[in-house]
């Protein structure tokens, strides 16, 4: 398998405690990589990519890396389209707070589902199938903005575009097949990041168009109708690149992946259970509805909040709205990354604690931009928040990995469906009534953020410890081996179908920081170094 | 206790002194100088892009002579009435007149006057749906208002008429909208099936 076998001590080569979870390229040993690919990047036995390279289009690897990041980016786009187009919306289709707050809801909706279903759709068909029919069949709810004339097409348009947002998974998804696991944690964050850099975009795109095409003569009422046709044809043209220059595996397309069985072996509903029956699973459903909840809700009012608000013109709150969302190109990995540095010298606690700071600064500023009453003070506070939020998001997927070896995809598909509640939750609670104005909205919704941030302090790993406690001196439970193995039964650990936990617990020691050197050896031994 | 204390009320003095430049004018400090009808019957609805409404404005003689010798340009607009503000906050009314949303549509703009002006306007296309009034501003040489005029009651109830607008869609548009969604479909469609035929021939 690549290890190198017999002598004591071997299980820890190439482990130390500076090895980052997150990095742009696999220089353990442990990795081989394999000679005999010809591929523009070094590969593993899987033929995975070892290294990133950003700004290469070589396929298949960063070639899918850029397909997928896009198609994301183009969904975000059109999600959010109509966010900064609000203001002409309302009064063309007579639309009131309630309509405007309940189709904010709608659109984030929808992805919940979409995005859970997407997990099974990528397994059958494979995620380049997953990803162009989600495209091209939300095409035309894009399109059909066209024919809305109430509040209620309005509604249901919007909930059908957000569907599109199930586009996240089958990108996830994708980079995990070309991607090796250690430098999955960048590849992913950078391509969620950027992804999520659309919902800025169109901010700045929308009122662009909007303002472009009324030059050429059309009224206000028909201009927005039309300034639509370019995020749906956006959808079409990414459709069919991804048809065309995409596959589902570095050596092919979906035949292959089933031949190999790479199609998960391991029961659904044992891997539901082990999910849904691990606390920490909750805590980051909620933790990520108030990070990446509240980056979705944003990105639905805050454009409207600075036109009404500030008195100014569409394109000038566009461009302030795109400014937070576009902040996702450093932020979020930028988070990930504050995740790694604390993790190499104190471990998971310094993850938790990173993400405690950055989460609750985010709603700290929050609550300041709700109260701002001048403008230049008023996006400083957003632009903080902005940087406080979007970091949360990175710094959450670089603790989630280690919640579960076994039930990772569905762990990772949760906390994404419990962004999506969160989103809706707010939208809800805060900016659909006409009793509450949208300032005190921010501001509330900044409380929330600092209040369900809490919930971090009770995140406990037996082997790490939590904020608050350090990790238990019980040889046994204190070991990593204990926690990721007591995920299978005794059964299960007959077939040996525990082995991927034993190595990932292996290769997770680096979350003791400075103590690894330290650590005294646990009486598990895999049957390698027997 | 000494420093800090005079900074502190140094701080505050100055800053309601800079206030006090910004104090704004409020609606409730204007006179009620001018006199102005509008031309649709109380509930009539006039369609936005065809029908016209005609405003006529003159000054109150209720008030003295002299009293309009301040009033500089009059500028007539388009008013929303309470009940198309209702749930709708960027429509609202308030007192302090740069933050009051009420009057969102500009009709016409003209010197002052004291003898009685007319104007007809065509209602523009992109004016919402709603329930209206029609008030004018009088303004001085500082661009300040400081009178006013409207073509309903103080509360606002009388004399409203409505403008239905235009949809904003086009048949051209609509079948832009088919047409690429179906070919959206078929694409996908049409790969998938090609694929799977060269996948069963090729095995």
């Amino acid at each position: 398998m690549g290890d190198i076998e017999g002598s004591p001590g071997s299980s820890m080569h190439g482990v130390t405690g500076r090895e980052p979870v997150l990095a742009f390229s696999v220089a353990s040993p442990i990795v081989l990589t394999d000679p005999t690919a010809k591929f523009d990047l070094p590969v593993d036995s899987e033929h995975k990519a070892k290294v990133f390279k950003l700004f290469s289009f070589a396929n298949p690897h960063m070639r899918t890396f850029h397909l997928s990041w896009i198609s994301f980016f183009t969904c975000f786009v059109s999600t959010f389209a109509a966010a900064p187009l609000v203001p002409i919306i309302r009064d063309n289709l007579n639309l009131t707070k309630g309509d405007v707050g309940n189709a904010g809801v709608a659109s984030v909706s929808g992805s919940i589902f979409s995005r859970l279903v997407m997990g099974a759709v990528c397994d059958l068909l494979g995620p380049r199938y997953g990803c162009a029919f989600v495209i091209m069949l939300t095409a035309p709810t894009v399109f059909c903005m066209s024919f809305v004339a109430d509040a209620s097409g309005y509604i249901a348009v919007r909930f059908m575009i957000g569907f599109s947002l199930a586009t996240f998974v089958t990108c996830q998804y994708w980079m995990s097949t070309m991607f090796n696991g250690k430098i999955i944690g960048t590849v992913n964050g950078t391509a969620a990041g950027w992804g999520n850099m659309g919902g800025g975009a169109t901010q700045l795109i929308m009122p662009l168009l909007y303002d472009l095409i009324q030059r050429f003569g059309a009224t206000p009422f028909t201009a927005w109708r039309i300034a639509f046709f370019i995020p749906g044809w956006l959808h079409v043209i990414m459709g069919i690149l991804v048809l065309t220059l995409g596959q589902d595996l570095p050596d092919g397309n979906l035949g292959a992946l089933q031949k190999k069985g790479d199609v998960s072996k391991d029961k659904f509903s044992k891997v539901f259970w082990y999910a849904v029956t691990n606390y920490r699973t909750w805590i980051f459903v909620l933790l990520y509805g108030y990070s990446m909840g509240v980056e979705l809700s944003t990105d639905n009012v805050i454009a409207e909040y600075f036109f009404d608000r500030f008195d100014l013109k569409l394109q000038t709150a566009g461009i302030i709205a795109a400014t937070f969302g576009m902040a996702n190109l450093l932020a979020r990995p930028f988070g990930g990354y504050a995740s790694d540095v604390a993790a190499q010298r104190f471990g998971m606690r310094g993850r938790l604690w990173t993400l405690w700071i950055l989460q609750t600064l985010g709603g700290v500023f929050c609550i300041l931009l709700g109260r701002s009453n001048s403008l230049p003070i008023a996006v400083t506070m957003m632009i903080i928040f902005s940087v406080g939020a979007q970091a949360a998001c990175g710094a959450t997927f670089g603790i989630i990995p280690f919640i579960s070896r076994r039930s990772l995809g569905i762990i990772s598909g949760m906390t994404g469906a419990g962004g999506n509640f969160g989103s809706g939750l707010t939208q809800l609670l805060f900016f659909t009534s006409s009793q509450i104005s949208t300032a005190m909205g921010l501001t509330y919704m900044g409380i929330m953020i600092v209040a369900c941030t809490m919930p971090v302090t009770l995140v406990h790993f037996p082997q790490w410890g939590s904020m608050f406690l350090p990790p238990s001196r019980d040889v046994v439970k204190g070991s990593e081996e204990h926690y990721y193995v007591s995920e299978w039964t005794e059964d299960e650990k007959q077939q040996g179908m525990h082995q991927g936990s034993v190595k990932f617990a292996e290769n997770s020691r680096s979350e003791r920081g400075r103590r690894v050197a330290s650590a005294p050896t646990p009486p598990y031994a895999t049957p390698n170094h027997a | 206790m000494g420093l800090p204390t005079i900074l502190f009320l140094a701080f505050i003095s100055l800053s309601s002194l800079a206030f006090s430049c910004y104090a704004n004018g409020t609606f409730s400090a204007l006179q009620n100088g001018l006199l102005v009808t509008s031309s649709p019957k109380a509930g009539q609805v006039l369609k936005a892009g065809e029908k016209n409404i005609t405003v006529t404005w003159s000054f109150n003689k209720t008030f003295p002579a002299g009293t309009d010798s301040a009033y500089k340009t009059v500028k007539v607009k388009l008013c929303y009435a309470p009940i198309s503000q209702e749930n709708r906050p960027w429509r609202k009314t308030k007192d302090e007149l740069n933050k009051d949303r009420t009057c969102q549509h500009k009709i016409v703009s003209r010197p002052y006057s004291p003898s009685t002006n007319t104007f007809t306007w065509t209602i523009e296309r992109d004016i919402p749906s709603a329930t209206y009034f029609v008030r004018a501003y009088v303004f001085d040489t500082k661009d300040k208002e400081v009178a006013y005029g409207q073509a309903t009651d103080a509360a606002k109830k009388t004399n409203l008429f409505e403008v239905e607008a235009i949809t904003g869609r086009h048949a051209s548009l609509d079948i832009a909208s088919v047409c690429f969604s179906v070919f959206a479909i078929v694409s996908l469609a049409g790969f998938f099936y090609l694929e799977k035929r060269k996948g069963k021939t090729s095995k």
